[in-house]
Formats: C-alpha cells, sequence, structure tokens
C-alpha cells in the first residue's frame, strides 16, 4: 500500500476524509442556501437566479459530478466507519447512559446520515429528475404546498440540523483544530452557521406553505 | 463521621471464561456503611458468597487510590460509576440511594475480551505502548537533566496528558469503543516534549497503527472518553493526535 | 550454614563504585543474548531492570501479578525523589544526602551501599527526563524541586503528586520499548510461586498463570527479584492489594538470608481506619504537616466538635514534646506520639484511633487560596474519601504501614545469598536501615534497576557461563510439585461442607491486628513473646479453616489471596522474633525496654551495629540469626534528637 491509502483506510484517515467531506459539503449547503434566499424575493428573483446558474452550463455539470462524489464518499466513508464501530464493540452493555459527552447530534450521526440520504432522493426526483418544461419555481411551487412534503422536508431538515450540529464543530476537531484560544470560537461560529443555514431552509417550507403565491 | 448504612441490590455480569456466555445474577446488599468504597461493597459480598459456598464475583483492582488504573466496571451504563473524574476504587457508596438498583456490568470493547465476571483483558493498550509510546534513550546516555529545559507550560500540559492511568474506560465509555483519547493521552504527552521531537513522526505513525490492528473503534467525536475519565483527560490531546499523525503522514518518513 | 560476605570493594568510600565496576567481569557484546535472565516484578525496580539488560543485550523474562506491568504498587508513590543535583545551588552534594540517608536510617545501613545510591541518583534524574518524564519545572524551563521529609536542602524531583506513576511509566515505557524489540518477553498475571535452584544456584522460577491456573516452568541463568514489600502482612496498609512477601518468603525458604524483617515504617499522615469492612489505608502526604498542626483534646473523653474545644484545652502535643521540630518531626517520632496520645483515650473521631491535623492557623495566616494552592489535591482527596472538608475542619490522621526497610539480605552486588539471585528494590533491605527517609525508595528501586543490576550482574553471569537451559530438570518438577500441592491444601475446606469455616481476608485482618498490637509502633518484650506463641496458633487456624471456594484451574482470586497469606502467617513469626531479638530502639522500631530518662529511642551501638540476618533451618525448628557487622568509617553514628 502507498502511504496515501494506507493513511486514507486508517482510522484517522477516514475521519479525515469525513471532515474533509464535511466541510465541502457544508460549504455546499451554504451556497445552496444562498441561492435559495432568492425565494424570498418571488418569482423572478428566484428564477433569475436559476437561469443564471444553468447559463453556467459545463461548469454547472462539473460541479454536479463532483458533488455526487463528495457525497458518495463522505456516504460510503460513514457507513464503513458506522459498520466498523459496531463491530468494534461485539457485545452490548444491558444499560446504556451517557456520562455527558454525547449530545443528540452527536449520537445519532450514522442515522441522521442515512436520513439526509434517503431525503436526498425525494429532493433529487422531486426537483432534479423532472420534465424540466415547466419553470423551476411552478415546481418549487407546487410541491412544497403540500403538507405532506412540508413534513417530509421538515424530517429531513431536521436530521440536517442535528447532522450539522455535530458536524460543523466535528469536523475542526477531526483536523485537529483545537485550542482554548479559539476554540469558543470554533462551537460558536458552527452554532451560526448550522442556525443560519436551517432557519433559510425552514423559512422557505413555511412560507410556501403558507403562501401558495410567493413564487407565483 | 456517624456512620449510615443502605441498602443496595446489585445485578452484576457474571461468565465464567473467556468463551462462556454470561448472564446477569441478583444480591440484595443490607446495612451497607455510606463510608464505604465500591470494591470494598464488592468485598463484603464476596465474603458473604465465599461463606455460602458460592463463587466470589471476579474483579480486577489493586491501590485501591485512583492511580493504578487497575479497577473498572460499568456502572448503571457508565464506566467507572455516577461521579465525575473518580475511579471505581474511589467511588463511595454515599453517591447512592437507600434502596437503589444498580446493573454492574464489564468493561465491554471487542479489543477487551472479559476473562471472567468483572475481569477483562487490557493488554492491547500495552501493545499500543510497544509500537511507539516511549522516548528511544538508552540507561546511560542521557545529557544532562536540566540541558533539556521545558517552558513550564508545556510540562504542565505534558503532565496533564502524561496522568492517564490506562484504565480503558474511555474505550469502555466510547459508543465505537475507540482508544483515541488513550493514544492521544501517550502522543499528546510526547509530542509536547522536547524530548519526543525526534521520533515524533514515527510514533504518531506506529502507535495508530497498532490501534487500529487491535480492533478498537473510530473515533466520531461523541466526549464520552472525556467526560468518564478519571483523570479528566481532554479531548484535546485526540486534536493533537489527529494533528500529529496528518503532519505524519504527510511529512514522516513512511513505516518500514 | 550460611556465610554473609558483603563483597564491599576496599578503598576510599567515594572510590568503591569505581573499583568495583573496574573489578567487575564483563559479557561480550556477542555473548550476551546467550543469557537469559529473569525478572519477577516490573515496578519501579524490575521494569528499570529489565529495560536496561535487554538494552545490554540480555534475553530477559518479565513476570507481574498484574495485567499489565504499568500498574505495579510503584505507581502509587505521590511525594517524590531525591537527588545530590544541588540545582538550587543550597548546598547539597553526594556526601550530604548519603549522610541524611544514613543517619535517617539511624545508622543500621551500610555506608557503601548508602554512598553509591547517592553517587547514581544524579543519573537517574538525567535518565528520566531523558525518557520524558514530566518533572515540574521552573518558568525557566529548569527543573523545580522541594524539600521532602524535613530535609534542610531542595532536593525532591516531583512529577505533581504522581512522581511515581510518572517514574514507573518512565521505566514501563523503556521496557515495552525492549518488548517490541523482542529481547523482554512479558508475562503479566503471573505470581511467582517458588525459586528453583539447580546445584545450589538460582536458575529458574514455577509460577502460577492467574488465568488459566495453570502451573509454569520458567529457567533463566540468573533470577532477579523485584518484587516490592511485604507491609500487607499487616492486613491494614498503604500498599496496593496484591503486595506480598511470597517470592521473597519462597526464595527465604530455599536458603536465601532475610535481613531486618522488623524493620516496618509506619507513616504518621494517613486517613483513619472508619470500618470493619475496610480493605486498606491512603496515604495523605507528609507535606501537609508543613502547614498543619496535629493536636488532640488535653482531657481524655472529650467529644466536642473540633470547633467547640478552647485554645487553652487543645494538646499540640508535636510542638509541646519537641520545640525545636514540633510537627515536623520525623515519621516514626510522629506515629508512636498519636499512638500515645490515642492510647491515652484522648484520640478523636468515631474509634478513637486518630488525631486532627488543623489548618486553621495556617489559613488566617496566609489565607484559604494559599493553603488550597499547596494542597488543594490532597483536600480533595481527603473530602472524597471522608466527605468532610479540611477547610472548614481539622483533618483526622492516624498512622499506618508503609514500607518495609528488611527484606532478602544482598551484597553489594545485589546477590543474596543464593548464587544466581539478585534482588532489588523494595523487595531487597539494602539502603534504608532502620527508616527510610522520604523521597528515597524511588531513588533506590531506579538506582538498583537502572544503573546497578545491570553491571553487577554481568559479573555473576560471566563467572557462570552461559550453559544450556532446560525446564525438564528434576529440580523444577520437584518444585512444581510442591506448589501443586499447597494449591491442593489451600483448596481442601471446598465443598465440604465444614462449619465454622473463614474467609481469607477474615483471618488474614486477625493476623494484622496481632502484629499491629504486638509488633507495631512500640514493641516490648512480653507483646513479642505473646505475639509467638499467638502466631502459629492462628497459622494452624488457617490452614484449618480456610475458605476457598473454586478451583486451581481458573482465575481464582481467593486462591491467589489465600496463597499470599499462607506466606505472610510464616512469614510473621520471623518479623516477630527479629523484633524480640533487637532489644534496642533504633529508627522505626522502638523497644520499650529501651528508651532514654525522656522516654526517646535509645540506640545499642555496642551490642546491635549489625544487619540481623535469618536463616531457614527446616519445616518446624527455628530460624537461624545471623549478624552482618556494620562499619562506620567516614560518619559517626550519633543519638537522633528532635528535642
Ligand atoms: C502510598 C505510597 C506512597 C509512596 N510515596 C513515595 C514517595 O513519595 N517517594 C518514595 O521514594 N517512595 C514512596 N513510596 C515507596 C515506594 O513507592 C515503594 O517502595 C517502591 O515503589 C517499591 O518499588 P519496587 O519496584 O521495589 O516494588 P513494587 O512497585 O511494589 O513492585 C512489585 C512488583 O512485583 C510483582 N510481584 C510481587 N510479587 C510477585 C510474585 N509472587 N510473582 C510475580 N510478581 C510479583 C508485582 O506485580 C509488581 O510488579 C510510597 C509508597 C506508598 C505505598
Ligand atoms: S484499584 Fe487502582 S485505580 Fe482503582
Amino acid at each position: 500500500m502507498s502511504w496515501f491509502t494506507r493513511t486514507a483506510s486508517s482510522s484517522l484517515g477516514k475521519k479525515y476524509i469525513m471532515a474533509l467531506t464535511g466541510l465541502l459539503l457544508g460549504g455546499f449547503l451554504v451556497v445552496h442556501a444562498a441561492g435559495n434566499t432568492t425565494i424570498f424575493f418571488g418569482r423572478s428573483v428566484f428564477l433569475f437566479y436559476a437561469s443564471h446558474l444553468h447559463a453556467l452550463g459545463i461548469a454547472v455539470a462539473v460541479a454536479e459530478v463532483l458533488l455526487l462524489a463528495l457525497f458518495l464518499t463522505h456516504a460510503i466513508t460513514g457507513l464503513l466507519l458506522f459498520v466498523e464501530n459496531r463491530r468494534a464493540r461485539t457485545s452490548r452493555y444491558a444499560v446504556c447512559s451517557s456520562a455527558g459527552g454525547r449530545t443528540w447530534g452527536s449520537a445519532t450521526m450514522p442515522y441522521t446520515g442515512m436520513i439526509i440520504l434517503a431525503f436526498l432522493f425525494l429532493h433529487l426526483v422531486n426537483f432534479r429528475f423532472i420534465d424540466h418544461g415547466v419553470t423551476i419555481a411552478d415546481i418549487v411551487a407546487a410541491v412544497l404546498a403540500r403538507p405532506l412534503y412540508t413534513v417530509l422536508y421538515g424530517a429531513g431538515l431536521g436530521a440536517l440540523t442535528l447532522h450539522v450540529s455535530h458536524g460543523f464543530w466535528s469536523l475542526f476537531q477531526s483536523a485537529g483544530i483545537s485550542h482554548p484560544k479559539y476554540d469558543r470560537f470554533i462551537r460558536i461560529s458552527a452554532w451560526l452557521v448550522c442556525g443560519l443555514i436551517i432557519t433559510v431552509f425552514a423559512a422557505i417550507l413555511l412560507l410556501l406553505l403558507v403562501n401558495s403565491n410567493q413564487l407565483s | 463521621m456517624a456512620a449510615k448504612t443502605i441498602t443496595l441490590n446489585l445485578k452484576i455480569w457474571r461468565q465464567a471464561g473467556a468463551g462462556a456466555s454470561g448472564r446477569f445474577e441478583a444480591y440484595r446488599l443490607e446495612r451497607l456503611d455510606t463510608d464505604m468504597s465500591f470494591p470494598e461493597m464488592l468485598d463484603v459480598l464476596n465474603e458473604r458468597l465465599t461463606l455460602e459456598g458460592r463463587e466470589p464475583v471476579a474483579f480486577d483492582h489493586d491501590c485501591r487510590e485512583g492511580i493504578c488504573g487497575m479497577c473498572g466496571a460499568v456502572v448503571d451504563g457508565i464506566a467507572h460509576g455516577p461521579a465525575k473524574e473518580t475511579t471505581l476504587c474511589q467511588l463511595h457508596l454515599r453517591h447512592f440511594q437507600d434502596g437503589q438498583t444498580l446493573t454492574i456490568e464489564p468493561f465491554r470493547a471487542k479489543a477487551f475480551p472479559v476473562v471472567k465476571d468483572l475481569v477483562v483483558d487490557r493488554s492491547a493498550l500495552d501493545r499500543v505502548i510497544q509500537a511507539g509510546g516511549f522516548i528511544s534513550v538508552n540507561t546511560g546516555s542521557a545529557p544532562d537533566a536540566n540541558g533539556i529545559p521545558v517552558p513550564q507550560h508545556k510540562a504542565e500540559q505534558a503532565m496533564d496528558a502524561a496522568a492517564c492511568i490506562g484504565c480503558g474506560a474511555c474505550i469502555a465509555s466510547c459508543p465505537n469503543a475507540a482508544a483515541m483519547l488513550f493514544v492521544g493521552a501517550k502522543i499528546s504527552q510526547l509530542a509536547l516534549l522536547p524530548q519526543g521531537e525526534l521520533e515524533r513522526e514515527q510514533r504518531a505513525l506506529a502507535m495508530v497503527q497498532a490501534m487500529d490492528r487491535e480492533g478498537f473503534g473510530n473515533c466520531t467525536n461523541q466526549r464520552e472518553c472525556e467526560a468518564v475519565c478519571p483523570k479528566g483527560i481532554s479531548i484535546r490531546n485526540i486534536a493533537r493526535l489527529n494533528r500529529e499523525f496528518l503532519r505524519a503522514a504527510f511529512i514522516g518518513e513512511p513505516l518500514k | 550454614m550460611m556465610k554473609l560476605d558483603a563483597k564491599i570493594p576496599d578503598g576510599p568510600l567515594a572510590g568503591k563504585w569505581d573499583r568495583c565496576r573496574f573489578e567487575s567481569r564483563l559479557v561480550s557484546p556477542a555473548n550476551k543474548r546467550k543469557f537469559q535472565v529473569l525478572v519477577v516484578g516490573t515496578g519501579l525496580a524490575g521494569a528499570s531492570a529489565a529495560a536496561t539488560l535487554a538494552e545490554l543485550g540480555y534475553q530477559v523474562k518479565a513476570f507481574c501479578i498484574q495485567d499489565s506491568p504499568r500498574r505495579a504498587h510503584s505507581i502509587a508513590a505521590q511525594g517524590g525523589i531525591n537527588a545530590a543535583k544541588n540545582y538550587q545551588n543550597d548546598g547539597d552534594s553526594v556526601f550530604r544526602l548519603f549522610y541524611d540517608t544514613i543517619k535517617g536510617g539511624d545508622f543500621r545501613a551500610r555506608e557503601a551501599n548508602v554512598y553509591r545510591l547517592a553517587q547514581v541518583s544524579n543519573n537517574i534524574i538525567d535518565q528520566c527526563v531523558a525518557q520524558g518524564v514530566p518533572f515540574a519545572r521552573e518558568y525557566g524551563g529548569t527543573l523545580a524541586n522541594r524539600s521532602f521529609g524535613g530535609a534542610q536542602v531542595s532536593r525532591t524531583f516531583y512529577a505533581r503528586g504522581q512522581t511515581g506513576q510518572q517514574l514507573l511509566l518512565g521505566a514501563y515505557s523503556a521496557m515495552m520499548r525492549q518488548v517490541a524489540a523482542g529481547r523482554v518477553t512479558l508475562y503479566p498475571r503471573r505470581e511467582m510461586m517458588d525459586l528453583v535452584l539447580i546445584d545450589g544456584k538460582a536458575k529458574g522460577i514455577v509460577c502460577r498463570n492467574l488465568v488459566s491456573g495453570h502451573i509454569e516452568r520458567y529457567s533463566g541463568h540468573a533470577v532477579v527479584l523485584a518484587t516490592g514489600g511485604y507491609g500487607n502482612v499487616y492486613f491494614l496498609s498503604t500498599n496496593a492489594m496484591a503486595s506480598n512477601v511470597t517470592a521473597a518468603w519462597r526464595a527465604y525458604k530455599r536458603g536465601a538470608g532475610f535481613a531486618n524483617p522488623a524493620f516496618v515504617q509506619i507513616h504518621p499522615t494517613c486517613i483513619p481506619v472508619h470500618g470493619d469492612y475496610q480493605s486498606k489505608l491512603t496515604l495523605m502526604s507528609e507535606s501537609l504537616r508543613n502547614d498543619g498542626r496535629v493536636w488532640v483534646p488535653g482531657k481524655t473523653g472529650d467529644t466536642r466538635k473540633p470547633q467547640d474545644i478552647p485554645e487553652a484545652e487543645r494538646d499540640y502535643y508535636l510542638e509541646r514534646k519537641y520545640p525545636s521540630f514540633g510537627n515536623l518531626v520525623p515519621r516514626d517520632v510522629a506515629s508512636r506520639n498519636a499512638k500515645e496520645v490515642c492510647d491515652q483515650g484522648r484520640g478523636v473521631g468515631d474509634t478513637g484511633l486518630a488525631v486532627y491535623l488543623d489548618f486553621r492557623d495556617a489559613i488566617q495566616r496566609d489565607g484559604i487560596e494559599v493553603i488550597l494552592k499547596k494542597y488543594g489535591n490532597l483536600f480533595q482527596m481527603y473530602e472524597r474519601i471522608t466527605a468532610q472538608d479540611p477547610g472548614s475542619q481539622p483533618m483526622m490522621i492516624y498512622p499506618a504501614v508503609h514500607y518495609a526497610m528488611g527484606g532478602l539480605w544482598v551484597d553489594y552486588n545485589l546477590m543474596g545469598t543464593i548464587p544466581g539471585l539478585f534482588v532489588l528494590g523494595e523487595a531487597n533491605f539494602s539502603d534504608h536501615g532502620a527508616n527510610r527517609l522520604g523521597a528515597s525508595a524511588l531513588m533506590q528501586g531506579l538506582a538498583d534497576g537502572y544503573f546497578i543490576l545491570p553491571y553487577t550482574i554481568g559479573h555473576y553471569l560471566a563467572e557462570a557461563g552461559a550453559a544450556a537451559l532446560s525446564t525438564d530438570d528434576a529440580a523444577f518438577a520437584g518444585v512444581e510439585e510442591e506448589a501443586g500441592r499447597r494449591i491442593a491444601a489451600l483448596l481442601k475446606n471446598r465443598g465440604t461442607g465444614k462449619k465454622g469455616l473463614e474467609t481469607v481476608d477474615a483471618l488474614h485482618r486477625r493476623l494484622g491486628l496481632l502484629l499491629w498490637d504486638h509488633c507495631g509502633m512500640a514493641r516490648n518484650r512480653e507483646g513479642l513473646e505473646k505475639a509467638l506463641a499467638l502466631i502459629p496458633e492462628l497459622r494452624q487456624e488457617f490452614w484449618d479453616r480456610v475458605a476457598v471456594p473454586g478451583s486451581g484451574q481458573e482465575l481464582n482470586q481467593s486462591l491467589e489471596r489465600a496463597g499470599r497469606v499462607a506466606d505472610f502467617m510464616e512469614f510473621a513469626e520471623i518479623m516477630v522474633q527479629d523484633a524480640l531479638a533487637r532489644e534496642e530502639s533504633c529508627g522505626c522500631h522502638l523497644r520499650d525496654e529501651s528508651q532514654t530518662a525522656e522516654h526517646e529511642a535509645l540506640r545499642d551501638d555496642a551490642n546491635f551495629s549489625h544487619v540481623a540476618v535469618w536463616e531457614y533451618a527446616g519445616e518446624g525448628r527455628p530460624a537461624v540469626l545471623h549478624r552482618e557487622p556494620l562499619a562506620f568509617e567516614n560518619v559517626t553514628p550519633s543519638q537522633r534528637s528532635y528535642k
């Protein structure tokens, strides 16, 4: 094995992979959320944003492939960790309690990860693999006007919140970035970024449920 | 110290040997002095079992003052029990309520097979140390001690990490049975000191490799290890391990 | 008949060690790997020896009772380690450390050994620092020191309150490096059951594998015992639970002389006993006596709370009796006086077996912050155990058995009376005389292991040669069979339904109490003779009534303890005999019959300036006493006075 594969396949290597892909996926989320804020300004702004995005042409395709690779790496490595970690404890405790270390987010990472994965399929089916004869604004408005989807998207968003609430701090720890001087800064900014993204998405969901004319 | 006494109901994991299947057995102990330590309570139980002609509960312990790292069990789901920064041997019964039921299990991890009852095999930790948890200096070849100055704050940080007693509670409590806090503490101690500088990269690579080989899980930053550590060792040491390994992977000589 | 030749090199004191090294034969580098050395015990002494021998090229097998070598009892040492570095520029020197140590031992140790100890003390610190032991530092990065145990100079190196732990982890890691290199093989969870002699030389050991119960044979060209002290003979002590005399006792029964078994140090500042269930005593560092004042109520039977007892009705007995040293008198004096006031009925606490150690005045003087900065972790430790805060009410303390100065007799080369049997650390008797100075046990253990044995063992091995080893010798079979018989005897009451059985701990506790009462802090002929009569009775009871469940073919902790207690039951007898034979007071050993007019210990140099060495004379026969005279050419024994 080369030093690279040896590093990547070690326990720490997998952490780095999770951290790096997590960071990039987080970056994607920020951009995605930022783009979606155009919904707040109504149909024309949203469509303006969408058309400009698509005008990037090949770049979008490349970005999509990269994104897919990121997702796959993150998900596969995550699943691998999940399986390995279960194997590391062959017999389970009869009583399981926390001494105060874990959080809801940290304890549910693999599960929220899987929910997010499922949600992603739904999301892509809803908005990516569809008949592009209709404008994206109409599609979004149509889907998110249905309470069922509000619930499903809400659940996805919930999972994402939990996932990111741990993931954002965690990736710094995994990368070895920890110091009394800036620990608080990392923690607070992790919460802020997480909060901001979630607020944007949640606001869109609620807005489109309540106001079916937002995008018309 | 007017003695207060309580009654406890114990559910203790009993397992005859490494391969055997185990089960819980229930015992009721009355009039336990609350000034008693946890192993002293097990002594009381064992004295009784012995006189009844039954097998006493096997459990590891030695110093009974929280420093050798020999003792340890999971009490109601928490390694070393509910008191913070306390080993099982320093846990006194005054932390429990009269009539309380306690479930007592061995440390569980694939890398820590049960030997008998509450006794587990932690030799994996010794093998990780063998891989690189040392500074290679033969007896006699050391320079004068003051020839290697160490800034006080570094020495203190190194001591914080070196305080690890190797009890394995971090592994027992980690949802993934990972050994990062143990390894991180040793790597940190030696990385913080100038004496450890020369072998820094080799040590990080070799110890992580050994850790992985032993079948410990992967860290997912859940911080349970830090929460149960009887010596209060911080996960900052895990961050340092992550840093050291990353550095070693990119600039260190690969292991042979 | 045993011959005691201390093999002290000729010449001036300062040149003896050099001379010894020069005159020792050497094993050539290429031949070292042909020698197999068995090291029993992985405390400071054993781990440092195993590591160093392996570095030199010998093949080493290392044994310990615990699941990992890192857990040996040495891990618990708190205070620090002495060395004559004189980094503080306060007048220390090799000679001063030598003098303090030999005086501390009340002139009952060999000059040559103690001088060598002081000489190598500096190398120990160098070695430990190079290994990454995180000693306390000054701001400028140099090593910090403190004054310890009443020393007039600051020569104690420390790593918080965990010096023993850090030194042991250093030695352990050095040994683990050699394990990885294939030169040390570890045998944890093994208990040495006996020593195997072939042609009168130590050539192997027989162990019980504590997990499988199998009796295993190991052979070596030399056997090194670093098995620690026997303080647990008293049942309650500050020693770890597994500390025992078994290895040393078995060697004794195979012909090794046992020196000064009566010399046991009783530490004055321990947390008092508070219940019958109690399994061990916890030491509180004696540094507490720097600021705490020791007192008891003036009247007997005073049950008021300490806060309610007015100043005039308190007896600060150490300050009263020893105005110049006050609360800082040596360990033995502090311990004996605590016992005395408790015997007068002035002890405090539920049991009446405790005295106050009060920080009230220090807190008033310096403020609680200053006191907490110095003793915060000790206060915490005390509160964790007793649920009382020493910041608001006085601590309660009482003396407890702490350290065994006695041990297997060794010559200057650390070899016992059996050729090929080397004894290191607390297990030997070598350097502390009748009383050990604080912070010198760690120094001795590491001196023995890192810097003395590695030289002296070479001399023996070079002479003895690397003959082929085998465990098939009839001697092994015989010893193994004996070990098996002893285990069977311990298990014989199991499943018999016999009435009136007692547990191992109960019997051990009775032995401990008996010794504490009659061979504890102060001894007299009457008490010792009584003990001598009672011990065989108790031993008989032990063998008749001991309840050991389970079998020998598994992990059986009751059986392990039973084996150790069985040996304590035999050992106690020579301990008491030794105390009886030494009709003087010296160091920790106070004979009521030998006191000054002011009730202070009175040494008798004319008749007792010797090491008392006991030789096994066979089952049922009284042990034979030999004497190694002590000569003082470089220091003049003085009577200690702390008035
Ligand atoms: C609470 C406390 C505090 C102390 N503080 C200080 C201090 O501040 N400074 C100082 O200088 N000294 C101090 N001491 C004393 C010092 O710690 C000990 O004297 C010293 O550590 C003994 O080391 P050792 O290597 O000889 O033996 P130990 O550390 O006792 O090691 C004995 C080894 O032998 C093994 N063993 C024993 N019997 C067998 C057997 N039958 N078969 C196989 N293996 C066996 C054990 O498993 C262990 O590995 C303190 C002691 C105590 C109890
Ligand atoms: S018995 Fe030593 S740490 Fe608990």
